[in-house]
C-alpha cells in the first residue's frame, strides 16, 4: 500500500471521527435503517449492564450479541467507554484494508487465470478482460467504496454491531482469496453461531478449496461443522448456560422483534395470521438462505468470489434484521466486478432508486412515527422499492458476468448477414 | 425476485451458437433479464433525441392532471370514517340563558377593554374561570426576540381544567381562544373569550365528560399558544435555556394526552358565517374527518360554515362550479405553501393533535336577515357543545380517515392518492431526463461504424467523469446556501445598528452573490457539467417528492414553476440566443426574485391603486419583512420552508446558475482549481 491508500485511509477514519463526534452520530444509532435489534449498540449497552450486574443477559429479550463479543465489549465499555468509537473507526478501517488487499490479490489471480486462458477469447474482447491497469485501479475503487459510502459511514458513526459483522465477512472473503482454509472457516463459524447467516458461505470455500474432491468437500464441512460447535462451546464456557443460542441464532430465527427495519419480514409477519407464521418464518428463512445456493452454486462453480459477493448481497436483502450497513458492504464489492460493468444496464437505474427510496424512507417515517400522519404502508412501501432496487442490482450483476463470459469467446459482435444480431435467451 | 431465479438459473443462459438462437424478428424480453449484448438501446437513443418534448409530455400531464381534479369525477363526496364521533347523536342541551351569559360576559370584557389598552385583562379572566369552579392556572413564558438586542419579552397564558367526572385524566381535549388586546393590528376577535367562557360554564354543569377539558386563553398570537404547547409538552424537561429564543417554562398542571383541539375566533356575537381554518404549521392538515365533523354539526345547527367561507355576495358569482372548485384547490394550496399556519390551531398539528379553528366572522349589521341580540349566539354554542360531545366520545386518536387531502367544495375533497400521480408526472421529468443524458454520455451522435470502434468505450468514459469535482463543487454549494441559515442569527451581526428586515436581506444578498459568482471562481473539468447536470436533476426531483411528501403545495408550486426551466437547460447548446434566453430564465427563478416577485403579485392585489414605483417600493418593504418573518418562524416555531429554501432550492439554482452559464474547463487547458479524485 503506498501513501495515496494512507492518505485515503486517514480521510476516511478522519470523516468517521468527526460525524461521531456531531449529533449525527446518536441519530443514526437510533434509526431503524441502520440499528436494528441485532446489531444496535443500546442493545449492547443493556447487555453489558446486564453483564456487570450479574443477570444473564439473554434471559430477557433485549440483547442479541453472542457471548464473546458482548464480553469483549464488556472490558472496553466498563473501562474506557470513549474509545468505543475510535475502535469501530479502527474496525472500519481495517475491513477497507482487507478489502483492498483481498482486491488486490483477486486481480493477479485473474491476470494469471486469462493468461492460460487468453488464447480462447475472442478479438474484440480486450475491454472485457482484466488488464495491468486494473491492477491498481480497481482495488482503489474498492476502498473508496467502502470508505466513502455514505452507508457504511453512517453504520460506522451509529456503533452498529455491523461494523464487526464486515471486519469478519472481510475477513473470511481475503482468507478464501488468500487460500487459507482453516482461517476463513473458523472466522466463517464464529460469524455463522453470531448471525446465522453467513453460513452458506460455506458453499464458495468448497467450492475454492475442494474443486472436484467429494471427500475434500466433506471433509471442508466436517471442519466448519466442528468449528462451529467449539464456537459455541466457547460461548457457553463464558455464559455457563446455553441460553444464548436461544437470544442470538433464536431470535434471529423465530423473528422475535417485529421492529421496522428495511427488510421484507416485519411488515408481512405483523399482517400475518397467527397460525400461519411457523409456515411463514419457514418460507422466509429458506427464501434468506438455501433457496438461492445451490442454483447459485451449480452456476458460478468457476467464479467462487462471485458467489460469495451475490451471497452476501442476497443476504442483505432477505435476512430477518438487514440494516443499510450489510447493503453499504456488498456495495464495496462491486468493482471487484469491474470488467462486467459494461453489460450492467441497470446501474443507472438502481442508483435513483436508492437515492429516491432512502430519501422516501426518512420522509415516510418521519411522517409515521413523528407527524402521525402517515402509516406502516408508507415506510413499508419504500422499503420493498428499496429491496426491489437491491434485487435489480443484483441480478443485474449476475447478468452482466454471464454475458461477459458469452462475450469473451464469442466476441461481442456477432453479424449474421451484416446485421447485429439479436441474442435470446432459451 | 422468483423471474430471476427462473431465467438466470434453473433455465441457465444458454449462451451457444447453435441454430434457432438467432433471430432478428423482435421479441419480447423481460426487465431483467434482457439478453441482449449490446450495451446500446435504440429506444433509448431514439427517446432522447426527443427528450424535451418527452419531458414537456409529462410535464403537461402533470399540470393537465391537478387541473382535472376540479372535476366532479375525479373526487369523492366526504363522509365520517370514525363511528366513534357520531356526530349530532345528541340533542344540543345549551339554552338562551347561556347566550345571555355570553352577552353579559362581553359587556364586562368590553369595559375591561378599556382600561387595558395594549395588555390583556389577565385577572378579569382568571377570576371568571374560578368563578365558573375551573382549576385555574397561568403560564408565563418568556421570548427572547433574537433581533431584540437581547431584550426579554414576557406573555402569560390562562387556562382553566375541568377534570372528567368519568375517568382519571388520560386524554384531554383543548378548546382555546386567542386573546387580542384593542391597539391589535389584527380583526377584533373579542368576543371570542366570552364565548370560550360561557361553554365552560355550560361544561362545567355537565357530568359526561369522559376526558379532561381544557379551556385556554393565549395573548400573542401564535407565540402563546406555541409556548404553552411546548411547556405542557416538553416543559418538565431540563434542557440548555440559554440558547433558546422562546423559553417556555412549565405548567404547573396539566390534562391527560390531548386528542383534539377547537380554536375559538369569534368576531361578534351576531353570527355571519363560519369560516373553517384548517392549515397548519408546514403544511400539515388534520384528519379530514375533524373537518366534516365541524361541517356536519354546523349544518345541522343552521350556521353557514366552510373551508375559505366568504360572505354571501348580493351578487352571483358566474364562475362555474368546475372554476370555483379549481379556484377553491388553488387558494388552499396557496395558503399551505409558506407553511405558516392560518391560525393557532396550526401549531397543535406537531404534537400530533387534530385540531381546527372555528371562525365566526360578524354579521353586517344592514343585512336583511332580522336577528335577536339576545338569542344570536345560541346555534354556534350549539354548534360547540355538538363538536365537543362528538370528540368526547373518541375512542383513539383521529386516524380512520385522510390526513393528506385538498379540499375542492366543502363536501368534496381529492385524496393524496389522487393527487399524488400530478407531482410524480412534474418529477419524473427530471429523472427522465437524467436517465436519457446519462444513457447517452457515452454515445456521441451520429457515429459511423469506424468511429464507434475509435471511440473510449462505455465505461471508460463514465468512470473518467470528475466526480470528486463535482461532489465539493455541489458540497460548496450548500455550504453557502446553509450560511443562509447561520449567519443572519449571529451575535456579532446582530448588535450591528440596523434593522432585523435589512440585516437579513443584506446576508441574503451576500449569499447570493457568492453563489452568483461560485461558477466564475470554480470551473468544473472536463466531464464536469455533464455531470453536475444529472446530479441536479437526481437530486432536484429527489428534493421535490420528499418536500411534496412533507407540503405538498411547496413541493407542487415550485415543481410547476422550475420544472420547464430545469427541462430546458442544457450546457451543451451553440446557439447564443438560446443561451442567453436560459440565463434570463435562470435568473428570474432566484429565489430571491421569485420572492419578490410572489410579494410583488400580492402587493398588486392588495393595494391597485398604488402606481407602479410606489408598488416596487412597497413590494421590497414586504419583501424583506416577509423573509425576515420566514427566519423567525423557522427559529422559534420550526416551520421549515426558510430552511428548505436556503438549503436546498439555493444550492440547486446554483447548480443551474452553473449549467446555464456553461462554463468548461477545457481538456487542453486546464483552469482547474479543483483536483479530480
Amino acid at each position: 500500500m503506498d501513501s495515496n491508500r494512507f492518505k485515503l485511509l486517514l480521510l476516511g477514519g478522519a470523516i468517521r471521527l468527526y460525524f461521531s463526534q456531531t449529533s449525527l452520530a446518536s441519530l443514526i444509532g437510533n434509526r431503524v435503517e441502520f440499528a436494528t435489534p441485532l446489531n444496535s449498540f443500546k442493545r449492547l449497552q443493556e447487555g453489558v449492564f446486564l453483564l456487570q450486574q450479574g443477570v444473564d443477559p439473554y434471559s430477557g429479550d433485549l440483547v442479541h450479541e453472542s457471548p464473546l463479543l458482548l464480553k469483549a465489549l464488556s472490558y472496553i465499555l466498563i473501562n474506557c467507554a470513549q474509545v468505543l468509537p475510535l475502535l469501530y473507526i479502527l474496525f472500519d478501517l481495517c475491513t477497507a484494508t482487507l478489502l483492498y488487499l483481498l482486491s488486490n490479490t483477486f486481480v493477479k489471480q485473474k491476470l494469471q487465470q486469462q493468461k492460460g486462458e487468453c488464447k480462447e477469447y475472442a478479438k474484440d474482447t480486450e475491454e472485457l478482460q482484466y488488464n495491468d491497469e486494473d491492477k491498481s485501479t480497481i482495488p482503489e475503487l474498492v476502498l473508496l467504496a467502502y470508505l466513502f459510502n455514505p452507508l457504511t459511514i453512517m453504520s460506522c458513526i451509529g456503533l452498529t454491531s455491523t461494523v464487526l459483522s464486515n471486519f469478519l465477512l472481510a475477513l473470511i472473503l481475503y482468507s478464501m482469496v488468500k487460500r487459507q482454509l482453516l482461517i476463513s472457516i473458523v472466522v466463517l463459524a464464529f460469524e455463522t453461531v453470531r448471525s446465522l447467516y453467513p453460513f452458506v458461505l460455506i458453499a464458495p470455500l468448497i467450492l475454492l478449496f475442494a474443486r472436484r474432491s467429494i471427500p475434500m468437500a466433506i471433509a471442508i464441512f466436517m471442519i466448519f461443522v466442528t468449528s462451529c460447535f467449539a464456537v459455541a462451546g466457547a460461548n457457553f464456557l463464558i455464559m455457563n448456560s446455553w441460553n444464548y443460542l436461544d437470544g442470538t441464532l433464536g431470535f434471529i430465527f423465530y423473528f422475535r422483534d417485529l421492529q421496522p427495519n428495511i427488510g421484507l419480514f416485519w411488515y408481512f409477519f405483523t399482517e400475518m395470521f397467527e397460525h400461519f407464521r411457523t409456515m411463514f418464518l419457514i418460507t422466509f428463512q429458506l427464501n434468506a438462505t438455501v433457496l438461492y445456493l445451490v442454483p447459485l452454486s451449480l452456476k458460478l462453480r468457476k467464479e467462487p468470489l462471485l458467489l460469495a459477493t451475490v451471497l452476501i448481497a442476497l443476504m442483505a436483502v432477505f435476512r430477518a434484521y438487514p440494516s443499510l450497513g450489510d447493503v453499504g458492504f456488498y456495495l464495496a464489492l462491486l468493482p471487484l466486478w469491474r470488467r462486467c460493468w459494461k453489460f450492467m444496464a441497470h446501474g443507472f437505474v438502481v442508483f435513483a432508486f436508492f437515492l429516491i427510496t432512502l430519501s422516501l424512507m426518512g420522509a415516510f417515517w418521519h411522517l409515521w412515527i413523528y407527524a402521525g400522519s402517515a402509516n406502516a404502508n408508507f415506510y413499508f412501501g419504500a422499503t420493498l422499492a428499496f429491496s426491489t432496487g437491491q434485487i435489480f442490482l443484483i441480478t443485474d450483476l449476475l447478468f452482466a458476468h454471464v454475458k461477459r463470459e458469452f462475450c469473451l469467446y464469442n466476441g461481442q459482435k456477432i453479424m449474421i448477414d451484416g446485421e447485429e444480431a439479436r441474442i435470446l435467451l432459451e | 425476485m422468483v423471474c430471476y431465479s427462473n431465467k438466470t438459473l434453473t433455465v441457465p443462459a444458454n449462451f451457444c451458437l447453435p441454430n434457432g438462437l438467432w433471430k432478428q424478428e423482435p421479441v419480447k424480453m423481460g426487465l431483467l433479464s434482457d439478453p441482449s449484448i449490446s450495451t446500446h438501446n435504440k429506444l433509448v437513443d431514439s427517446l432522447a433525441k426527443h427528450m424535451r418534448k418527452l419531458c414537456y409530455v409529462f410535464y403537461t400531464a402533470g399540470v393537465v392532471w391537478f387541473m382535472c381534479l376540479a372535476l366532479p369525477e375525479f373526487n369523492h363526496g366526504t363522509y365520517l370514517s370514525e363511528n366513534a364521533l357520531s356526530p349530532g347523536l345528541v340533542y344540543p342541551e345549551i339554552r338562551i340563558d347561556s347566550n345571555r351569559l355570553a352577552l353579559q360576559l362581553l359587556e364586562e370584557l368590553q369595559r375591561e377593554r378599556k382600561e387595558h389598552q395594549s395588555t390583556t385583562p389577565h385577572a378579569w379572566i382568571l377570576g371568571k374561570f374560578n368563578e365558573f369552579g375551573l382549576e385555574t392556572y397561568i403560564h408565563n413564558y418568556t421570548l427572547r426576540y433574537p433581533f431584540g438586542g437581547g431584550k426579554e419579552f414576557h406573555g402569560k397564558n390562562i387556562y382553566g381544567i375541568l377534570r372528567a367526572p368519568r375517568i382519571g385524566s388520560t386524554e384531554g381535549i383543548v378548546f382555546s381562544a386567542p386573546y387580542r388586546p384593542p391597539s391589535s393590528v389584527h380583526d377584533d376577535i373579542s368576543a371570542s373569550v366570552p364565548v370560550l367562557l360561557t361553554f365552560a360554564e355550560f361544561a362545567r354543569r355537565k357530568n359526561y365528560w369522559a376526558k379532561d377539558l381544557v379551556f385556554l386563553v393565549t395573548e400573542q398570537e401564535q407565540l402563546g399558544m406555541q409556548a404553552w404547547l411546548e411547556a405542557y409538552h416538553d416543559g418538565d424537561k431540563k434542557y440548555d435555556t440559554s440558547s433558546s429564543y422562546l423559553v417556555p417554562g412549565n405548567l404547573p398542571a396539566r390534562a391527560g394526552a390531548l386528542q383534539a383541539a377547537v380554536n375559538i375566533e369569534v368576531e361578534d356575537l351576531e353570527i355571519d358565517y363560519v369560516d373553517v381554518k384548517i392549515e397548519g404549521l408546514n403544511g400539515k392538515l388534520p384528519n379530514l374527518d375533524m373537518f366534516n365533523l365541524v361541517q356536519r354539526i354546523m349544518a345541522r345547527e343552521g350556521v353557514t360554515s366552510g373551508y375559505k367561507q366568504a360572505p354571501r355576495k348580493k351578487r352571483r358569482t358566474n364562475y362555474s362550479t368546475y372554476e370555483q372548485n379549481l379556484r377553491q384547490m388553488l387558494a388552499m394550496l396557496s395558503a399551505q405553501t409558506s407553511g405558516v399556519p392560518s391560525g393557532n390551531h396550526g401549531l397543535f398539528h406537531r404534537y400530533r393533535i387534530d385540531a381546527l379553528t372555528i371562525s365566526a366572522a360578524k354579521r353586517v349589521t344592514n343585512s336583511n336577515v332580522k336577528s335577536n341580540p339576545s338569542s344570536a349566539a345560541v346555534p354556534f354554542l350549539k354548534a360547540i357543545e355538538g363538536i365537543s360531545r362528538s370528540l368526547n366520545n373518541l375512542l383513539e386518536r383521529f386516524h380512520q380517515s385522510f390526513f393528506f387531502y385538498l379540499i375542492v367544495h366543502n363536501d368534496r375533497y381529492v385524496s393524496i392518492g389522487d393527487y399524488m400521480p400530478a407531482l410524480v408526472a412534474l418529477i419524473a421529468c427530471g429523472f427522465v431526463k437524467a436517465y436519457l443524458i446519462w444513457s447517452t454520455l457515452d454515445a456521441p451522435e451520429h457515429t459511423s461504424q469506424q468511429d464507434a470502434d475509435t471511440n473510449p468505450p462505455a465505461v471508460y468514459l463514465k468512470l473518467t467523469l470528475p466526480y470528486g469535482s463535482v461532489l465539493i463543487y455541489l458540497t460548496v454549494s450548500v455550504v453557502i446556501g446553509y450560511m443562509g441559515n447561520v449567519l443572519p442569527l449571529q451575535k456579532y451581526l446582530i448588535s450591528l445598528p440596523i434593522g432585523a428586515g435589512p440585516l437579513t436581506v443584506a446576508m441574503l444578498m451576500a449569499i447570493n452573490l457568492a453563489g452568483f459568482a461560485l461558477p466564475f471562481f470554480l470551473v468544473l473539468p472536463f466531464g464536469g457539467l455533464e455531470l453536475l447536470h444529472i446530479s441536479l436533476l437526481l437530486i432536484y426531483s429527489c428534493a421535490l417528492i420528499v418536500i411534496g411528501l412533507l407540503n405538498f403545495a411547496l413541493g407542487f408550486f415550485v415543481a410547476v414553476l422550475s420544472m420547464p426551466m430545469i427541462v430546458a437547460l442544457d450546457p451543451n447548446t451553440t446557439n447564443v440566443t438560446l443561451r442567453g434566453l436560459a440565463r434570463l430564465w435562470t435568473l428570474l427563478l432566484n429565489p430571491v426574485v421569485v420572492i419578490y416577485a410572489v410579494v410583488l403579485v400580492l402587493t398588486f392585489y392588495q393595494f391597485p391603486e398604488l402606481a407602479f414605483q410606489q408598488l416596487l417600493l412597497r413590494a421590497a418593504t414586504a419583501a424583506m419583512d416577509a423573509v425576515t418573518f420566514a427566519l423567525i418562524d423557522s427559529v422559534i416555531y420550526g416551520n421549515w420552508l426558510y430552511f428548505v429554501a436556503c438549503t436546498v432550492f439555493f444550492p440547486l439554482w446554483i447548480a443551474c446558475w452553473t449549467l446555464a452559464l456553461g462554463r468548461r474547463g477545457d481538456n487542453t487547458i486546464s483552469k482547474t482549481k479543483l483536483k479530480t479524485n
